[in-house]
């Protein structure tokens, strides 16, 4: 782990710790419903201020509590047109399984690759903690994903290309 | 399987089926087989006016033309001789088996039929490697439309013959990873002294094509150019360059479309195993169920 | 000492909003994140369920017990409002008239009885009382200036003032004299004239107010906030000075006095926090908790792990479990047994689905 990914981290947790004190709040806008009000927007005074933990120009986390709900939207690292792609497929494969993935938003929020979205339902049947952790590993992952998936692709190309020049005499 | 076959799996197959059947002394059978090969390449096996004696093996290419102009009768003339026939309608090529005159060994004439594609491409590389040998400069500048909206281009200079693909990257993801691979294989000479060098450019043509009629543009477009040695062209090595060169094309697609299905298996199961995760979440909720006799089990 | 006896129960329906005792603490009520009331009585050492309140079509978010006349009060987001008496053997549900046009959010009967109190998403706090000559159960409100959905209430021991605490990030002591009701009120450290919805204390607060308490005396008056603060006044010093608690914790989300110096407060932390007023000063003295129960038995047959592996790729579940008693955030704070200058044991109820009843009889940490 590098110097600055663990204090980055415990920033992410310690915000996400606190940013998932959920409650369930109906809506005082439409009658009758229960809505996320980070989703929504209707009443600014249920939201809270934004937060946005950079590690660098890259790599940052935004997370938007409100009272019964938080998105969390990750920015992945991508120093390249390789690390773009991949980002973009492993996004978009996972959030075409957004029904497995409880808290994963369809959709990501616009300058990031991945949101999710908990709401109070999720904190009050799953243990807040672990979802903390599943965060944080997630982030932690991903990077490490992508980057073994480049490796990967490289050494393939690598293989072929010399296998194929290899069998000219 | 790393690098492609040159030659027709299929054909090889069913003919070696057939011959061996009447060499053992069989009733030849009805043959009716349609399929395919790269470049968008057609074959139909077929028994002429029902004569199950006999056996065509028929090709067709769209750019058969193209070869013809670069002497590709020639070439197949002097492969296959009398086991050419009138090409059957639709078919640019078509070749005859009598079953009655098989030789005891066949397997050369099987080799040699399954290589028909091969040999259709062949005779455009030689005509050039002839111009390179020959040190004749001048040459007009072969132009082969081997797919719709893909070119191959041949030229001849005393020292050496260029082969220049075109090729197109449907998927903008397929760009970069095309891209990834013609790194590797522009460095691949590092790692072979003998291959051939390599270049590429991606979105429009190389300079020598600048003056090319018809050369595509475009950001899914890429150019690899091939720089090939006396020491590839000549008589002893041409027929190995040959089957090399002639399916570079399919076989750079190949590996651009398995690195992509490898990552998505990968995906697939970070995915899942990001999903257990989550699931570390959920408490463990025993939830009593009844079964249909009444039965009560406990699921978690 | 920080440890205190503990009691608890797992009453298996699920995340519990609220709860509510009755008079002799045999039966108590709760309500799910579902629209039913459950009520459960003491029985052979255990909790049976003996009523289930269905009337609410939307979850429950409130309930009260009045001790002396047996009525509860319910409330929930489909904007309504029941009391229930009990009658022959049933609970039977009567309307209120409350005129809410937004989710009720809790609920409160004043110490006398007469009448109840319910903050709403409607930006509102309706004061129900009973009219004799409708027979029925009708609400005025007190609107100005409220801004937000009203999150808590608590009412004053005197039975006319009402603490609000709401979205609008202020905590609030209103008059709430019914004229029909009540016995003129006699003037007290946060006012003398009263008409209903006189508004007699406004105290910014930086974030919302999640719930708000008299103390015994009346006098003081504590707030958690969702900024993980606590507020506290002394009307017998100063009733337009709030002296605000900042806590490393996460955010509160009920507290309750339980001596006229000492109260508990609850929250994300998921454990119970004493809280003392020394010298005039409001600090922080511990948390009352004991550690989990330890898991009933360790998951060694081979099916288990499989299980396990195959659902989480984890070998076992350690560490999953909170090392608190609660497992989610307290939802509630209720006194169960002593007088209201002296409660001696209190319950708690949460989102993991646990009722717990702390004692604090020998605890010196409390101050009287």
């Amino acid at each position: 782990m590098s110097a600055t990914l663990a204090p980055y981290l415990d920033a992410v947790k310690s915000t996400l710790q606190a940013a998932l004190c959920l409650e369930q709040f109906s809506s005082q806008v439409v009658e009758r419903h229960d809505k996320p009000e980070v989703e929504v927007q209707t009443s600014k005074e249920l939201l809270m201020t934004p937060v946005v933990v950079a590690r660098n120009k890259l790599e940052r986390v935004l997370i938007e509590p409100s009272v019964n709900s938080v998105r969390i939207s990750l920015a992945i690292k991508q120093s390249d047109d390789i690390e773009r792609i991949l980002a973009h497929k492993f996004t978009r494969f996972m959030c075409q399984r957004a029904d497995n993935f409880v808290i994963l938003r369809r959709k990501p929020i616009e300058g990031y690759d991945i949101s999710f979205l908990i709401t109070n339902v999720h904190t009050s049947s799953m243990y807040k903690h672990k979802l903390v952790d599943f965060l944080i590993h997630f982030m932690q992952e991903i990077d490490k994903e992508i980057s073994d998936m480049k490796l990967a692709l490289n050494a393939r190309a690598r293989v072929s290309a010399e296998e194929f020049l290899k069998r000219f005499n | 399987m790393i690098l492609l076959e040159q030659n027709n799996q299929i054909i090889s197959e069913i003919l070696e089926q057939k011959f061996s059947n009447v060499k053992e002394g069989g009733q030849p059978d009805k043959v009716n087989v349609n399929f395919c090969d790269f470049d968008g390449v057609y074959y139909l096996l077929s028994n002429p006016n029902g004569d199950k004696s006999k056996i065509r093996l028929s090709i067709a290419l769209k750019f058969f033309k193209e070869l013809q102009q670069h002497g590709a009768d020639t070439l197949l003339q002097r492969e296959y001789g009398s086991l050419l026939v009138t090409p059957e309608p639709q078919f640019n090529v078509t070749l005859e088996f009598d079953l009655n005159a098989i030789p005891n060994d066949y397997s050369e004439i099987l080799r040699k039929a399954s290589m028909l594609k091969r040999n259709c491409f062949a005779s455009v590389f030689e005509k050039y490697f002839e111009f390179q040998e020959a040190g004749q400069e001048g040459q007009k500048r072969a132009v082969i439309n081997y797919r719709e909206d893909e070119t191959m281009y041949i030229e001849a200079k005393p020292d050496r013959v260029t082969v220049i693909f075109s090729t197109l990257f449907k998927d903008p993801d397929d760009v970069i990873i095309g891209k990834v691979f013609l790194q590797e294989f522009r460095e691949g000479r590092k790692a072979s002294q003998t291959a051939p060098s390599v270049l590429y450019s991606l979105g429009e043509p190389p300079m020598e094509l600048r003056d090319q009629p018809g050369a595509r543009v475009g950001d899914n477009v890429g150019y690899i150019t091939f720089i090939l040695f006396p020491r590839h062209t000549n008589k002893k090595t041409r027929d190995n360059t040959i089957d090399l060169i002639h399916t570079f094309r399919d076989y750079l697609h190949y590996h651009i479309k398995c690195s992509k299905g490898y990552l998505h298996s990968r995906m697939r199961a970070k995915t899942s195993d990001f999903l257990k995760v989550l699931n570390r979440a959920r408490p463990e909720v025993k939830m009593e169920k009844k079964t249909f006799s009444g039965r009560t089990f406990l699921a978690s | 000492m920080s440890g205190c006896p503990v009691q608890h129960w797992d009453l298996g329906v699920g995340p519990i909003n609220c709860h509510a005792w009755n008079k002799d603490r045999s039966q108590i009520a709760v309500s799910t994140s579902d629209c039913e009331i459950y009520i459960f009585e003491w029985t052979k050492g255990s909790w049976v369920n003996i009523h289930v309140l269905k009337e609410h079509d939307f979850p429950v978010t409130g309930i009260d017990w009045a001790p002396n006349s047996n009525r509860i009060v319910s409330c929930s987001q489909d904007k309504n409002a029941y009391v229930w008496t009990f009658e022959g053997n049933q609970w039977k549900p009567e309307l209120v008239f409350i005129r809410l046009s937004r989710a009720a959010t809790c609920v409160k009967w004043s110490p006398l009885e007469n009448k109840f109190a319910v903050g709403s998403g409607s930006k509102l706090v309706a004061i129900c009382y009973y009219e004799k000559e409708n027979n029925w159960w009708i609400a005025k409100h007190i609107k100005k200036p409220i801004k937000s959905t009203v999150k808590c209430i608590d009412w004053h021991p005197d039975n006319v003032l009402i603490a609000i605490g709401s979205c609008d990030l202020k905590a609030r002591v209103f008059s709430a004299y019914i004229k029909e009701v009540d016995e003129k009120p006699s003037p007290n450290p946060w006012g003398s004239k009263m008409p209903l919805g006189t508004l007699l204390c406004e105290q910014a607060v930086k974030g919302w107010v999640n719930h708000i308490s008299f103390s015994p005396s009346g006098c003081r008056l504590a707030w958690v906030a969702h900024d993980a603060s606590i507020g506290f006044i002394d009307a017998n010093v100063d009733n337009n000075t709030a002296q605000i608690v900042r806590t490393p914790n996460l955010p509160f989300t009920s507290i309750k006095w339980i001596t006229e110096n000492s109260a508990i407060a609850g929250g994300h932390d998921c454990y119970p926090t004493l809280v003392t007023v020394k010298d005039g000063k409001l600090v922080i003295v511990c948390k009352l908790d004991i550690p989990a129960a330890e898991k009933s038995k360790v998951s060694n047959t081979a099916l288990e792990l499989f299980k396990s592996i195959d659902k989480r790729s984890a070998l076992e579940h350690a560490n999953i479990k909170l090392n608190t008693m609660h497992q989610n955030f307290i939802t509630e704070i209720q006194p169960h047994s002593g007088s209201s200058q002296n409660i001696l044991k209190f319950s708690t109820c949460s989102v993991d689905g646990q009722v717990a009843l702390w004692d604090l009889k020998n605890n010196t940490a409390v101050i009287h």
